[in-house]
């Protein structure tokens, strides 16, 4: 069973080997040896055996191949229509494929499937709205993945990723002391202009417990300094774990169901150790599918809830700014054309598009507000869903699939896209860098920041200069 | 006097004048250096791309790549690095201002020396966004330790200081731009000229100002310098004048030190002034500091906090 040293079936589990996978450039050798790594069939038919449940069985078999859910397919669109890009098309040709064949299926066939199932589906489940029958295709690429991980066809970042949550517990390498480290250097640099702010770790019973995304410590701790600032201002009681402070998933998009697993208990164990009263994530769209949506099923919660009530960023906010906690002022409102992009993880998966509107109702000012067409639960992926950013080998295919929430974009004449999960903030960033066409994107937090009322007692004492 | 010295460089030909001082005072002062470089920021999505600060191409920030870099580093600052027996490389991958700032705190830096792009050399869109452009301003603004800036051939090397401008608001981060002041002029055997400028674009209404309004408020600022600095200065009295003077701040403050002859000017940032990277408004008009930083002949240096000040060598 000829088995690769970069690609091969186990899973990364030391730090040793997430560098090594890491120093092999753009995976090169990794891909080279996939094209040789051996189908393990037995295992991948026993697998199916034991994993598939009815309710993919029952979607595979009721699809009428009707093609209608064609047509609600970003990709099918953007890539002219053509018939391989239909979502049914798709999950026949791979996953259905498979289990007629019994799991015999060669190494050809399981590169090919692993492209349909990166590079031609970003999990986005808008098909699953349009099918007369609700089959979710976006649902069985997802498990069609897993398949696919369990047998080393995964892409090389991907793989990296899993094995990084594996390692760290987090998507990126931020060791806990890093964590600490950079929630003290936040709470520090943030004092002058805001006197008594603290980024509280490991605090028991607080109201809040605050998860996030590891790209935020290791590359843009002031999204941890803003979330501050907000709680601050907020008068929340508040508190961030040292350990399970991580809320992302890169293991679900690559399929390693084990280290989704692994990952999301983490978080639940600091919930349980500092029982809060309730939880709120950062504004990033997968990780709430992962740990809020998706976790409870990993972990085996058998009330299919997370330990505490665990909400969504544009939960906290709405709330705070229907309640007062945070107020507008009006005169800062936004004032340029501008628009939302709503994120499949979290308006689709979690109904929170009336949500995300009553924040826009107190933050643009009224006339300013450009929706795409269409919008809320019917809008598309933003082109760089379900891992498809990430990804070094499908970048043109990737960039393609960023023209859509392009034109959608250019139809509202917005100057300004307000992005709140950070996989579309990357996405939108990145479809500007590609296709210039001079808009700027942004977080909620710093726009919050820049427009709410600093309540007299908070704002700094003393001085200040006046140059 | 600065016990440890972050030089944070781009490897570019427009950090050379600050590679000079940074070198030239960790030898005087037998400072380590840590010559920290910020090779890109993180790149698309969740993958593993870097986009290099100074290509803007898309590399793969990899131990070959790395070591590349060092390696290009050692090259550029070989002789430096060669007479310094206290040196090091240090490079790391995010946003620069970000990853600046993180290598002082972890370094526990006493001084970070920089060199400053002069406006219009950036790359465009998204370099400019605030990325690269805001490098300064945001270690200006949030470091604890005191940052010198060079952003033209220095005309004259630490060591041979001898002329210090300290131009002040009164702020209180002036204060500890003050106490760093005073030390290095100390320290350096230097004189130290206290400056204030009556800033006349924000005084403009609701009082029309009169010459006579304007000379009170001169005289006040004359009293203000002398009692809140001068009386301070002790020994260093004998070596100090005061000057203030009307107009646009940078404006002024650039000219008095021509005037002087200085070769160093101490000065606050203001860590609450409005960010200029907040709103396409004020982004052209920029702080006292940085329009300073980028018109001065000579060094700059600044600091906001009391937190890390040398203490004057007993000389
Ligand atoms: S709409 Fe539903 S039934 Fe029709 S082809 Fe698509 S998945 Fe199958
Ligand atoms: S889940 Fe989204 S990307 Fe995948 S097939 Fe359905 S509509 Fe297309
Ligand atoms: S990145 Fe955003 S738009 Fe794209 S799939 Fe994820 S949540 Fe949806």
């Amino acid at each position: 069973m000829p088995e690769g040293i970069y690609c091969n079936k186990q899973p990364i589990t030391t730090d040793e080997a997430l560098k090594a996978l890491l120093s092999d450039t753009r995976g090169k050798k990794y891909y080279e040896e996939m094209e040789s790594l051996e189908v393990d069939r037995e295992k991948l038919w026993s697998s199916i055996q034991k994993t598939m449940k009815s309710r993919m069985k029952t979607w595979l078999s009721v699809c009428a191949r009707c093609g209608l859910c064609a047509d609600s397919c970003f990709l099918y669109l953007v890539n002219d229509r053509n018939p391989e890009q239909v979502p049914s098309y798709k999950i026949h040709s791979t996953l259905g494929e498979i289990i007629k064949r019994k799991g015999d299926v060669d190494n050809a066939f399981m590169r090919h499937a692993m492209e349909v199932a990166w590079s031609q589906c970003t999990c986005c489940n808008r098909c699953a709205m349009y099918c007369p029958h609700g089959i979710d295709i976006g649902i069985m690429m997802g498990y069609l993945r897993g398949l696919l991980y369990s047998q080393g066809f995964v892409p090389w970042e991907l793989k990296i990723g899993a094995g990084m949550h594996r390692v760290y517990r987090a998507q990126m390498d931020v060791t806990t002391e890093d964590w600490t480290e950079t929630c003290d250097w936040m709470a520090e640099e943030q004092q002058d202009d805001w006197p008594g702010l603290e980024i509280p770790i490991d605090k028991e019973d607080a109201d809040i417990m605050y998860t996030c995304n590891a790209r935020e410590p290791k590359h843009y701790p002031e999204d941890l300094a803003e979330a501050a600032i907000l709680f601050h201002i907020a008068g929340e009681n508040w508190t961030v774990p040292s350990e399970g402070w991580e809320q992302t998933s890169l293991a679900m998009f690559a399929g390693d169901w084990e280290a989704c697993k692994l990952q999301v208990q983490n978080v639940y164990a600091a919930i349980e150790r500092l029982r809060p009263k309730r939880v709120i994530g950062t504004e990033c769209g997968h990780a709430h599918r992962a740990t809020v949506v998706e976790g409870p099923y990993w972990a085996g919660r058998p009330d299919g809830q997370p330990p505490r009530p665990y909400i969504h960023y544009v939960q906290w906010v709405a709330e705070a700014l229907r309640t007062g906690k945070l107020k507008i002022d009006p005169t800062k409102r936004i004032k340029v054309p501008v628009t939302y992009q709503d994120s499949c993880n979290y308006v689709r998966n979690w109904g929170l598009a009336e949500t995300a509107r009553e924040i826009l109702s107190y933050i643009v000012e009224p006339g300013y507000l450009r929706e795409m067409t269409p919008n809320k639960e019917h809008n598309y992926c933003c082109g760089g869903g379900g891992g498809f950013n990430g990804i070094g080998k499908f970048r043109p295919q990737r960039n393609k699939a960023l023209l859509t929430k392009r034109d959608q974009i250019l139809a509202t004449g917005a100057k300004l896209v307000i992005s709140p999960c950070h996989n579309c903030w990357d996405a939108i960033r990145d479809l500007e860098e590609e296709y210039r066409i001079g808009i700027d994107w942004s977080f909620l937090k710093p726009l919050l920041i820049k427009m709410v009322v600093v309540p007299e007692h908070l704002k700094p004492k003393d001085d200040d200069g006046d140059a | 006097m600065f016990g440890k010295i972050v030089f944070a460089t781009s490897g570019a030909p427009d950090c050379d004048s600050a590679a000079r001082v940074a070198f030239d005072m960790a030898g005087r002062y037998g400072s380590e250096i840590v010559v920290f470089h910020c090779l890109g920021i993180p790149g698309k999505g969740d993958s593993n791309l870097v986009l290099d600060v100074r290509t803007g191409e898309e590399v793969d920030p990899d131990e070959e790549y790395l070591e590349g870099v060092r390696e290009e580093l050692r090259t550029t600052y070989a002789i430096q690095l060669s007479a310094c027996k206290n040196a090091r490389i240090e490079i790391a991958v995010g946003n620069p201002s970000r990853e600046v700032l993180r290598a002082a705190r972890k370094e526990d830096a006493d001084l970070i020396v920089m060199g400053a792009r002069r406006a219009g050399v950036e790359v465009g869109g998204f370099y400019r966004r605030g990325v690269i452009g805001g490098t300064h301003r945001k270690v200006a603004k949030a470091a604890r330790c005191p940052v010198l800036t060079v952003s033209r051939p220095a005309a004259s090397f630490w060591g041979g200081f001898s002329n210090i401008v300290f131009a002040t608001d009164f702020s209180k981060a002036s204060q500890s731009a003050f106490k760093l002041a005073q030390s290095i002029t100390r320290d350096v055997d230097g004189e130290l000229h206290l400056f204030h400028c009556l800033d006349l674009d924000r005084l403009q209404s609701p009082i029309a100002l009169t010459q006579e309004g304007i000379e009170g408020r001169l005289a006040e600022a004359r009293r203000k310098i002398q009692v809140e600095y001068a009386a301070k200065l002790g020994d260093l009295a004998k070596r100090a004048s005061i000057e203030v003077w009307e107009g646009s701040p940078y404006v002024e403050i650039v000219k008095f030190a021509r005037e002087r002859q200085a070769d160093l000017i101490v000065m606050a940032h203001h860590t609450r002034n409005v960010d200029p990277d907040e709103g396409p408004d004020e982004r052209p008009f920029g702080s006292t500091l940085e329009q300073v930083l980028v018109r001065a002949t000579c060094p700059v240096v600044s600091v906001n906090r009391p937190d890390k000040l040398p203490e004057a060598s007993e000389a």
